[in-house]
């Protein structure tokens, strides 16, 4: 198996660099390309350029001017249903009075999203795609940088970028990758497990202690299978866990470490696997699959990397009333989510438009309201006014969630996004492949 | 005894013939460019000759690269598609039976055909799952455990989406046999009472071949449909082994670049199984009495 088979550099593969429109072919495959012309002219050239498109305006005044009248497409993650009524109901009409358009285009994995721009790419659509912004982070945005689908050093142009801090860690990279203005920061998440008080009076305080809870309670715990988003973090957990600390795993990728340290995880995973759902015949393939286990009563503990849409969800009655979050002491892995805007959208200034108003201070305190959405705020709370800090002050607290402070207090970074494909793709074979 | 032979048709020549010819150009031309376009660009990637990054370069490395997991998936498939299509023919042709037998019971039938038939198939397995989850109506109505339930929804035997893809399916081959009995079963089936054949004798004798035609197209439909159809097996199958449409999406979907050319490997496989059993069915079809 071939780990690290995502990086491509221009180095490597001359054929990348944007000064060959389309890759070269050998003359061994000629014919056989030949022969197919009729559907080379609908798909176009076969690799888009992964050299970063730049934005090409000057000034924001510029911006505002070309956006008039554009309508942007944001394409999102739909399954979060407060998610999509902050969008539609506070977002969109706030973008819509400085003349631009917002319509959402939920999708069930933001992989698909990227999926669209980079088909669009191949076809050689480079500046009438259909997708404006995508709400996006981790291995998603990576990969789109390694092919050139996002545009770069746009978000400096934003006024609102100012509220950010600059040296957060969190906003300067995106899984280990540099961001280099290719995404605006949109809002920070941390990850969270959740059980029920109510059928655990005793909860565990470290991810081992789950892990033995859940053998000590065969049945009652299991998490997504990978690549799914919450299920692929929850095996990075573990990861730590298993090698030590989150220290112990170094943040970017290499064969060796992959070698020493995940035959640890994967013996451990495989090993729990009698004591999940199941007795692990089985995963839920998604969050909200997980999510419902545990509305159902089927698990009485469900993860998720947006803990603020618990409060909403134990008070509509979906979760049980003893629904808590449960603090480990080594912390949980946090990071930023981002909106980005693919290199070949038709509405970029519109999509700026659209990427500074949600950088401003009433969409994010509107955001971060727990009956809102409850997403945590990426701007810099030292660097506001005093005004605007007590808009942030105002907002209710909430029994079952504890604040942002609380919850990333020894937060750990994430592991760089080459950690992702070979860890899942590993446990495919070393633990689903176990049984 | 035999059936008579349909009278076979003076095959058109001449004018007439190119006339019919160009009449249907167009739409053979749009199909062509979908099924050449979209067949061979799938091929092409899977060959490496269309790459998202990296160089052009033939290779074969995609159809080895899930060497390991294809043979189960490929088993899965072709177990869940068998199953389903067997049920939806059974059921299927009984159900056409009833509707064509001109009682109110096969208007029912009839009616609840036609309705079945307009539910999407997401829309069904929502319902299946909804209904038979360990969770879910069914178990919840008598009063059973989810310990107690039997793993219908994910479980080892692939049961609620075979149940998804028979139920379905059984309404589209019962509405097609239906509808070319109905035009001459009556005829046959009373000349064949009056000649004094029993109800048994009837069914074996008549009506099975006559339905048998188009039974066989249905099925190799129900068959190729399924063996392909992503949406049931992913919400209410298990996560191992999948189906071979689900992990052509699964792969199609990663965030892996490279891993694009394995999933147009594994569509091109499933290509290729459909085709083979069009195939064979086309082959079984010239055996039926009614086609010669």
């Amino acid at each position: 198996m071939n780990r690290s088979n995502t990086t491509f550099t221009a180095e490597e593969y001359p054929a990348l660099r944007s000064d060959h429109p389309c890759p070269r072919r050998r003359p061994g495959v000629a014919i056989a390309v030949a022969a197919a012309t009729a559907m080379l002219a609908l798909a176009g050239c076969s690799a888009p350029s992964p050299e970063a498109a730049t934005s090409g305006f000057d000034s924001w005044d510029d911006v505002v001017d070309e956006a008039q009248g554009q309508t942007v497409q944001l394409w999102m993650y739909g399954g979060d249903e407060q998610g999509n009524a902050y969008v539609d109901d506070v977002l969109a009409p706030a973008v819509a009075e400085q003349g631009v358009t917002l319509e959402r285009v939920p999708v069930s994995d933001t992989a698909d999203a990227l999926n669209r721009v980079l088909t669009e790419l191949q076809a050689g659509r480079t500046d009438d795609g259909t997708v404006d912004l995508i709400w996006v982070n981790g291995a998603n945005f990576s990969t789109g940088k390694q092919a050139g689908a996002w545009l770069c050093d746009w978000t400096g142009l934003l006024p609102n970028m100012e509220k950010t801090a600059a040296d957060d860690p969190l906003l300067s990279d995106d899984f280990g990758t540099p961001v280099d203005g290719c995404e605006v920061p949109w809002h920070k998440a941390q990850f969270t497990l959740a059980y029920n008080a109510d059928v655990v009076t005793d909860p565990p305080t470290t991810l081992q202690g789950v892990l033995d809870w859940a053998r000590a309670n065969p049945g009652r715990f299991t998490y997504p299978a990978p690549p799914d988003f919450t299920g692929s973090v929850f095996v990075r957990e573990v990861l730590s866990s298993v090698s030590g600390g989150s220290d112990a795993v170094p943040l970017a990728y290499d064969d060796e470490s992959f070698d020493e340290l995940t035959p640890a995880l994967y013996a451990e995973l495989a090993d729990l696997a009698p004591s999940l759902w199941r007795e692990g015949d089985t995963y839920p393939a998604s969050g909200d699959e997980l999510n419902q286990l545990y509305a159902d009563g089927q698990v009485d503990m469900t993860m998720t990397y947006g803990p603020a849409t618990l409060t909403d969800l134990v008070a509509t009655g979906v979760y049980p009333a003893g629904t808590r979050i449960l603090t480990l002491d080594e912390g949980t892995v946090g990071n930023a989510s981002f909106l980005g805007l693919p290199s070949n959208s038709e509405s970029a200034a519109g999509a700026m438009v659209v990427a500074n108003t949600t950088l401003s201070v009433e969409q994010q305190v509107a955001k971060a309201d727990p009956e809102a959405w409850g997403q945590f705020t990426v701007l810099d709370y030292d660097t506001l006014t005093a005004d605007e800090q007590r808009l942030f002050d105002a907002l209710p607290e909430s029994a079952v969630v504890p604040s942002y402070d609380v919850l990333s207090r020894s937060a750990n970074p994430e592991l760089s996004a080459e950690w992702v494909p070979p860890l899942d793709d590993g446990w495919r074979t070393d633990v689903l492949g176990a049984q | 005894m035999s059936l008579a032979p349909l009278p076979t048709r003076a095959p058109v020549s001449g004018r007439r013939g190119i006339i019919g010819a160009m009449l249907v150009l167009p739409a053979v031309s749009l199909a062509l460019v979908v099924l050449v376009g979209g067949i061979g660009a799938a091929v092409l990637q899977s060959l490496g000759l269309m790459p998202l990054v990296g160089p052009v370069r033939l290779s074969f490395d995609a159809y080895s690269a899930q060497s390991s997991s294809l043979p189960e998936s490929i088993a899965v498939s072709l177990g869940i598609a068998t199953a389903s299509t067997g049920i939806a023919a059974v059921v299927g042709l009984a159900a056409a039976l009833v509707i064509v037998s001109g009682r109110w019971g096969g208007r029912i039938v009839a009616a609840i055909g036609a309705a079945t038939v307009t539910v999407p198939h997401l829309v069904g397995a929502a319902a299946i799952g909804l209904l038979l989850a360990d969770s879910g109506l069914l178990p919840r109505l008598l009063g059973i455990e989810p310990g107690g339930w039997p793993r219908l929804v994910g479980g080892p035997w692939w049961v609620a989406v075979i149940a998804e893809y028979s139920w379905k399916e059984s309404a589209f081959v019962a509405l097609v046999v239906a509808g070319t009995l109905a035009t001459r079963v009556a005829r046959y089936d009373e000349t064949a009472a009056l000649l004094g054949a029993g109800r048994l004798g009837r069914l074996r004798f008549v009506m099975i071949p006559l339905c048998l035609p188009a039974l066989v197209v249905s099925s190799t439909i129900v068959f190729v449909y399924t063996l392909g159809s992503y949406e049931v097996a992913w919400l209410l199958g298990r996560t191992y082994p999948e189906p071979l449409p689900v992990m052509a999406l699964r792969l199609f979907d990663s965030i892996t670049l490279t891993a694009r050319p394995e999933a147009a490997a594994v569509a091109v496989v499933t290509t290729a199984i459909s085709l083979a059993a069009v195939g064979l069915a086309f082959l079984a079809l010239r055996r039926t009495a009614m086609w010669r």
